[in-house]
Order: structure tokens, then C-alpha cells, then sequence
């Protein structure tokens, strides 16, 4: 096993963080776009690019709703967000139990 | 627009975000944002229930002591009441402050049923102080006007913990909500003197427990 099987939708530090974050909220539950981009830390623009990536992924959906100053964007990791957050954690756990291991 | 084009045009160059990353590093980049993530969007609620543990210990026996020994009843001291009145509003802002603070951004069913949850709580701690006034307006004695001061908002309180859909899965809250059913229900036994010792001490050591229960709960 190699770095080369870790989805290389998730894994980049930005879009890594988003999923990551995104996962600890109960699965019917979403974020607002500005909470998010307070929490991951990243300009409007920079989010906006990881979240197309994320979500042409099928990984993440942003749902808009209200208009003026009650408009929100609120974003939501999909199940097979989940999914794919799990096997790369579990690939990853991997690629690293491999590091560790004394050479046979 | 040339501005924005290009600003754009770098925020796209460094959302491409290619640079090579190292299992070791992605695992620390994903503990770092699930601590984050846990600690901003988790509200507090040791904090929130320690906070109403002292609050009800406190002020109730604060209460409790102005009115030790009166034969008959009369009702507390206005100091007392006072001190009571400000760590209930101390309580709330509390709450209110470390609650909103977590739940601010989160949408979707369970974010709209913790909403509804501390509406409900709200009205129903109102609606009890609304119908104390009403009481006294309709000539209840003092001894009554005490009992139903003391254990009426931690009977509603109890129920809406208890029943609340928002806390359908979280059980040390649900006991916590049954806990002060059970205090309120019987500590009126103990007259309009007894029950601010009583419920306070009680209630108090309720909530205190549950911080204790939930903070061991969210560390595992």
C-alpha cells in the first residue's frame, strides 16, 4: 500500500480539514458557509474551489437558502462523504501501522 | 475587475493545494481539525451544568437561610431574593453565551431541535413566574406563593429535559431531567422552609453530577 491509495479528493490539508470538520456534526445537520470558513480558515474564494472539488466528488452538498441578510449557505458532508472519509482514515491508519513496523 | 480576476486567480492557485503530504502529516492535520471542530462546535454543557448547580445551591440557600426559624412563614429577606434573582440571570446569560456561541452556523433537524428545545425551556420557566404573580394577585398565602417559588421552574425544567426529542439520545441529561422531577415533587413536602434547603441542595448536586458524568463523556 502507497500514498497513491488515499483519495486524493481529501487528501490535501484544505479539503482534508473541511471533511474532517464537517464529519463531527450529526449526520442531518449542516454548517453555514461563513462558520466553516471561520473554523478551516481559508479566503471565500479558496473555500468556494475545495467545496466545487468536494462536492463534483459527490462528497459534500451546499444548499442555499433565504435571500438579503437572512441568506445562507449551509454545507453538509453526504454519506458517501462519510464513507469516504472512513476508508481514507482507515487507509491511512494503515500506511502508517506499515511505517512503523520493524523491516522483516 | 482585473483586481478580481487575479485575486481569484491566486486564490484558485493555492486552493489547488498539491504540494505533496505525508501520511503523518495528514493524520496530524485531521486530529488538530476534529479537536477543533469538537471544542468550537461541542457547546460546554459541564460548564453549563456546574454553573446551574452552583447557581440552585447558592441562591436557594441563600433563601433558605433568610428564612430559617420564621413561625409563620412570611417569606425571604429581599437581599436574599435579590442574590437569587442575579445568579439565575448570571446562569442564563451563561448559558446563553456558551450554547449559542456552539450552536451559531449549525443548521439542519437536530440543530432546529435543540432550538425548539431551549424555546420551550424559556416559555415554560417564563410562564412559571408569569402564574407565581398571578397566584399572589388572587391572595395565595405566603406558604404557598414559597413552595410553588421554590419547586415549580425546576419541575418544569425536569420535564423538559426529560422529554425533549433534542435530548432524545443523551441520557445523563434525560436522568438529570427525571432527578429534578423527583426533587421538586417531593422536597414540597418539606414546607416552605425546608424546601429551599432540600431542592437546593439536591438540584444542585444533580447538575454538579451530571457535569461530571458529561465531561468524562466528552473526553472518551
Amino acid at each position: 500500500m502507497s500514498d497513491d491509495d488515499l483519495d486524493p479528493v481529501i487528501h490535501a490539508p484544505a479539503r482534508l480539514r473541511i471533511v474532517v470538520t464537517l464529519s463531527t456534526l450529526a449526520p442531518d445537520e449542516d454548517l453555514s458557509f461563513t462558520r466553516l470558513q471561520e473554523l478551516i480558515g481559508l479566503t471565500a474564494g479558496n473555500l468556494i474551489t475545495h467545496l466545487r472539488k468536494l462536492e463534483d466528488a459527490g462528497y459534500v452538498t451546499t444548499v442555499r437558502s433565504g435571500r438579503g441578510v437572512t441568506a445562507r449557505t449551509g454545507v453538509s458532508l453526504t454519506s458517501s462523504g462519510r464513507s469516504a472519509l472512513e476508508h481514507y482514515s482507515s487507509v491511512l491508519r494503515q500506511l502508517l501501522d506499515g511505517a512503523t513496523e520493524p523491516p522483516g | 475587475m482585473n483586481e478580481d480576476a487575479s485575486a481569484e486567480r491566486a486564490d484558485s492557485a493555492a486552493a489547488d493545494d498539491t504540494d505533496a503530504l505525508d501520511p503523518s502529516r495528514a493524520a496530524a492535520i485531521m486530529a488538530e481539525a476534529r479537536e477543533k471542530a469538537l471544542r468550537e462546535l461541542r457547546a460546554r454543557y459541564p460548564l453549563v451544568f456546574a454553573t446551574w448547580g452552583l447557581v440552585l445551591m447558592i441562591g436557594y440557600g441563600a433563601i433558605w437561610l433568610s428564612v430559617l426559624g420564621q413561625h409563620p412563614y412570611t417569606g425571604p429577606a429581599p437581599l436574599s431574593l435579590l442574590a437569587l434573582t442575579l445568579l439565575l440571570a448570571a446562569g442564563a446569560v451563561t448559558t446563553v453565551i456558551i450554547v449559542g456561541r456552539a450552536l451559531t452556523g449549525i443548521g439542519g433537524g437536530p440543530a432546529a431541535q435543540r432550538r425548539v428545545h431551549y424555546l420551550a425551556l424559556t416559555a415554560g420557566v417564563v410562564g412559571v413566574f408569569a402564574l407565581e404573580g398571578a397566584l399572589a394577585h388572587a391572595g395565595a398565602s405566603n406558604s404557598l406563593l414559597g413552595v410553588y417559588g421554590a419547586v415549580a421552574p425546576m419541575l418544569v425544567t425536569g420535564v423538559v429535559y426529560t422529554a425533549s426529542p433534542a435530548l432524545w439520545q443523551d441520557w445523563s441529561t434525560r436522568a438529570l431531567g427525571a432527578w429534578l422531577v423527583v426533587v421538586a415533587a417531593s422536597s414540597a413536602y418539606a414546607g416552605p422552609v425546608g424546601v429551599w434547603g432540600l431542592a437546593g441542595l439536591l438540584a444542585g448536586v444533580g447538575f454538579l453530577a451530571a457535569a461530571v458524568v458529561r465531561r468524562g463523556r466528552d473526553r472518551a
